[in-house]
């Protein structure tokens, strides 16, 4: 019994838990960094570690060390807060996700429900830390950070449900474990969930605050939004929060779209072909998710409520119904 | 008005990146209201020029704003010729009309970047200023430098422009103009980006001549008001070549604008190389100017740019003043940035409209006026109270 | 949205950032760097300390009791009217941009420290 408990708290500490992810997290961000500049015909980072890769993690720890500045207005509790919620909260999402195998290290029937309630906390501690700093811009950053929520949460929500929508022939589940193993013969990419996976994609743009909808912290419009006030240590847990929630999204968008970790073969070279598997299915999302960061300019929150109101939502409500209705027409 | 918050952009902040501020009245995300203050980077220069000679002058002139610097050396130069009056040498002519064309393809690319980077599209901008740097060595090539030209001096040009330069000149055009013809139609076809800058920054045609709006500016909004046409100078008067105009008076209307005067400027460099007369660059005019006015003017990248000297039989000025082209353009921020019956704008908008205007603060700013910035209270000070102040006493 | 193709094509090319101070690009032939006055031709006229706008060539007196002009890097702005308005040549530019230093004196061409 107690080895058990020692595997267990291992995993969630070190593989696949917290350090895989953070570390994951970093990388993405320089493979994020080095695409992006590579696209606008620049070198990116270069020059800590190997082609830079060590960048993120330089930023990381440079930042710690940095000195920790609260506004004299802001409230402090909450302001000091919320970089550690962020980090705990993006850090207990990944938790769900099957790295290896068809099942994370939580695992349950209707954990993909938790994860989307999971998502807009995230928003909600976005609005805190900005409300709490007591600085115009990041107030500004706040209130457009829930604008943005009313407009993509619920296609995000739509894509994912749809996406378990694989399940409903053999075994209807709203687990991620169900998910995965209903796409061990054909992805689920490949057919009406294409559309989803578009969806899925744009509303994790907007979730992650990137460009096109990198509103609410818009360099140069409100400075950087709601993330103005903070500096040092705190800044430094929210870029990590930030980068493990990149690997979340990623993660999750390979999980319930590309298959994600289909479990080879049992045994420790197994679990290394799947994580690899996994890793790579991701970065091709993350791939993807630079790709349109490139090429967009930032759209104005009004814009962007009209854009997901007006062609988002009908589109996904239309894949959701698709996606349930076709498989049970195909029943009959 | 009594819900809106007042944001304050500026003098700080990362879409301008020079100091001026500008504030907004916001209610919700609409801004009601927006007042500009300036003086923050005002540096006495015309001031300055009264010490040093005519010479010396040209390059302080050059010193104005690092990206349109020819052209404040041009025209510094042009006024002191008026008050000599004496007849340069074409060849002269051809070469400034080069130096200052090569200054405006620059400068538009340079604006085009930064407008992109105001609407968040950084991939365009990258792509403009990587391709501006082909410009820039071109310059560095024909005049010895990147920024800062030192081309025009009191007489004519320093420099000769030979067959081979003038033949690389005619190769990078050619690069250029397929280059710049892409951005256009990238502007064009670039969903994102027009949702960004159609109908922003609305500027009607009425208003532009009210304000006196100059430049890009006013061409973008239907006034086809160009120096280089309407009071032709150096070599503009054998060149032929069309003022730019559209009349959607948004920011689409001056990014198009700008666009179409690279393609345009293009065509003025290779019209010049291929009608240039040979012959001497400069004339040798005496260091002590005769008493008298002297008026010289150009169109600037960014619009009309005004200098003018009078001399008291000396080799110093007596009085050099400078009226650069955003001071003229000013005037028409605060009617961009205020919402109007149907015409809204939008907190996201400010960077974009500001910048439409291609603002220079370091051409641009005076000293009018001290304002106690805790009550309001506002004197001006005369130059031996200054004076005074500034070697330790009281007013 | 043609920028998708255009970005992708962008990826594959060569970066066009130069690593700059371990990759340098070649400067313009007739490039106006730093100053240099050749000691032996200047007849100590003052033109160029005249003419300068930046106040970075002043006159002083050598050893021997000549004027010779005294030269500040950290001052000049590189416009070349020195070289200009010399009437004997004796002033060039050189291609030679890269002058910060550490060291303000080692900033300064001293026609005293040379005669020595």
């Amino acid at each position: 019994m107690m080895l058990q408990e020692v595997i267990d708290i291992v995993k969630v500490l070190v593989f696949p838990g917290f350090l895989f992810f953070s570390i994951l997290g970093l990388l993405y961000e320089w493979i994020d960094r080095k695409f992006y500049a590579r696209l606008q015909n620049r070198v990116g980072p270069l020059y800590t570690g190997p082609s830079g890769f060590l960048q993120p993690f330089a930023d990381f720890v440079k930042l710690m060390a940095k000195e920790d500045v609260v506004p004299e207005g802001a409230e402090k509790p909450i302001f000091s807060a919320v970089p550690v919620f962020a980090l705990a909260l993006s850090l207990f999402a990944v938790l769900f996700l099957p790295v290896y195998g068809t099942r994370g290290i939580i695992s349950f029937e209707g954990d993909i429900v938790v994860l989307m309630v999971i998502m807009t906390l995230f928003v909600v501690l976005i609005f805190l830390g900005g409300i709490s700093s007591a600085s115009r811009y990041s107030e500004i950053g706040s209130e457009r950070a829930i604008l943005q929520l009313l407009g993509y949460e619920i296609p995000l929500v739509a894509s994912v449900i749809g996406a378990a929508a694989v399940t409903v022939k053999a075994n209807p589940s709203l687990s991620i474990r169900g998910i995965v193993e209903a796409q061990s013969g054909l992805w689920s990419i490949f057919g009406i969930q294409a559309l989803g996976f578009a969806i899925f994609l744009l509303a994790a743009q907007a979730e992650l605050e990137r460009t096109p909808f990198d509103i609410p912290e818009a360099e140069t419009e409100i400075v950087a939004g709601w993330m103005t006030e903070y500096s040092g240590k705190k800044l430094a847990l929210l870029r990590l929060a930030r980068d493990v929630e990149l690997a979340f999204l990623c993660g999750l968008g390979a999980t319930l779209f590309l298959g994600g970790p289909q479990p080879v073969f049992p045994g420790a070279a197994g679990t290394v072909i799947s994580t690899v598997l996994f890793v790579v299915k991701s970065i091709v999302v993350l791939l993807i998710l630079t790709l349109l960061r490139a090429a967009m300019s930032r759209l104005r929150i009004d814009q962007m409520v009209n854009f997901a109101w007006k062609y988002l939502m009908p589109l996904s409500i239309l894949q959701l119904s698709l996606a349930v209705l076709i498989p049970n027409l195909l029943a009959f | 008005m009594s819900t809106a918050i007042d944001i304050p952009i500026g003098p700080q902040h990362p879409a301008l990146k020079e100091p001026i501020n500008i504030t907004c009245y916001v209610d919700g995300e609409q801004v009601v209201g927006a007042k500009l203050r300036m003086g923050y980077n005002h540096r006495g220069i015309e001031k300055a020029g009264e010490y040093q000679s005519y010479i010396q002058n040209l390059y302080l002139a050059e010193r104005i704003c690092g990206i349109c610097g020819i052209v404040h050396s041009f025209s510094l130069a042009q006024a002191t010729e008026d008050i000599i009056g004496k007849e340069l040498p074409r060849r002269a002519d051809y070469i400034r009309t080069i130096g200052l064309e090569l200054n405006r393809v620059h400068s538009h690319l340079l604006w085009l970047g930064v407008a992109a980077h105001e609407v968040g599209f950084d991939t365009l901008f990258m792509y403009v200023w990587r391709d501006r740097e082909a410009v820039m060595d071109l310059i560095e090539e024909v005049t010895g430098n990147r920024v800062t030209y030192a081309l025009v001096t009191i007489g004519g040009v320093r420099r000769d422009l030979p067959q081979e330069r003038a033949e690389k000149v005619l190769r990078v055009m050619d690069l250029l103009e397929e280059k710049v013809k892409k951005y256009k139609k990238m502007c064009i076809d670039e969903k994102t980006l027009r949702m960004r800058c159609d109908g922003v920054g609305l500027l009607r045609k009425e208003d532009a001549i009210a304000l006196c709006a100059v430049g890009p500016t006013a061409r973008a909004s239907g006034v086809p008001y160009d120096v280089r046409a309407d009071d032709p100078h150096a070599a503009y008067d054998e060149i032929p070549f069309k003022v730019v105009t559209y009349d959607t008076c948004d920011v689409t209307a001056r990014v198009l604008v700008r666009i179409d005067e690279t393609l345009e400027s293009i065509n003025i460099i290779r019209e010049a190389i291929k009608k240039m007369p040979s012959g001497p660059i400069r004339v040798r005019l005496p260091r002590v100017v005769p008493a008298g006015e002297g008026v010289g003017r150009t169109e600037a990248p960014r619009g009309e740019v005004i200098h003018y000297v009078r001399s008291n039989n000396s080799d110093k000025p007596f009085r050099w003043k400078v009226r650069a082209p955003t001071l003229a353009n000013f005037l028409s921020i605060p009617v961009m940035l205020t919402s109007k019956g149907d015409y809204v704008v939008n907190i996201a908008d400010i960077p974009i409209a500001f910048a439409s205007i291609d603002p220079c603060m370091s051409c641009t700013d005076r000293a009018i006026k001290f304002v106690d910035v805790n009550d309001g209270k506002s004197w001006v000070w005369s130059l031996s109270q200054i004076k005074r102040v500034s070697h330790g006493g009281g007013r | 949205m043609p920028i998708f193709g255009e970005a992708l094509r962008n990826a594959l090319q060569k970066r066009a950032t130069l690593l700059y101070p371990f990759e340098k690009r070649a400067v313009a032939e007739d490039y106006r760097g730093k100053v240099e006055i050749d000691y032996n031709l200047c007849i100590g006229c003052g033109l160029c300390a005249k003419d300068c706008p930046s106040s970075a060539i002043e006159l002083v007196l050598t050893s021997d009791n000549k004027k010779k002009p005294k030269y500040y890097i950290s001052r000049c702005t590189f416009c070349a009217q020195c070289a200009e308005s010399c009437p004997r040549k004796a002033i060039k530019m050189t291609p030679f941009y890269e002058l910060a230093t550490y060291n303000r004196k080692a900033e300064v061409v001293d026609p005293c420290g040379i005669s020595q």
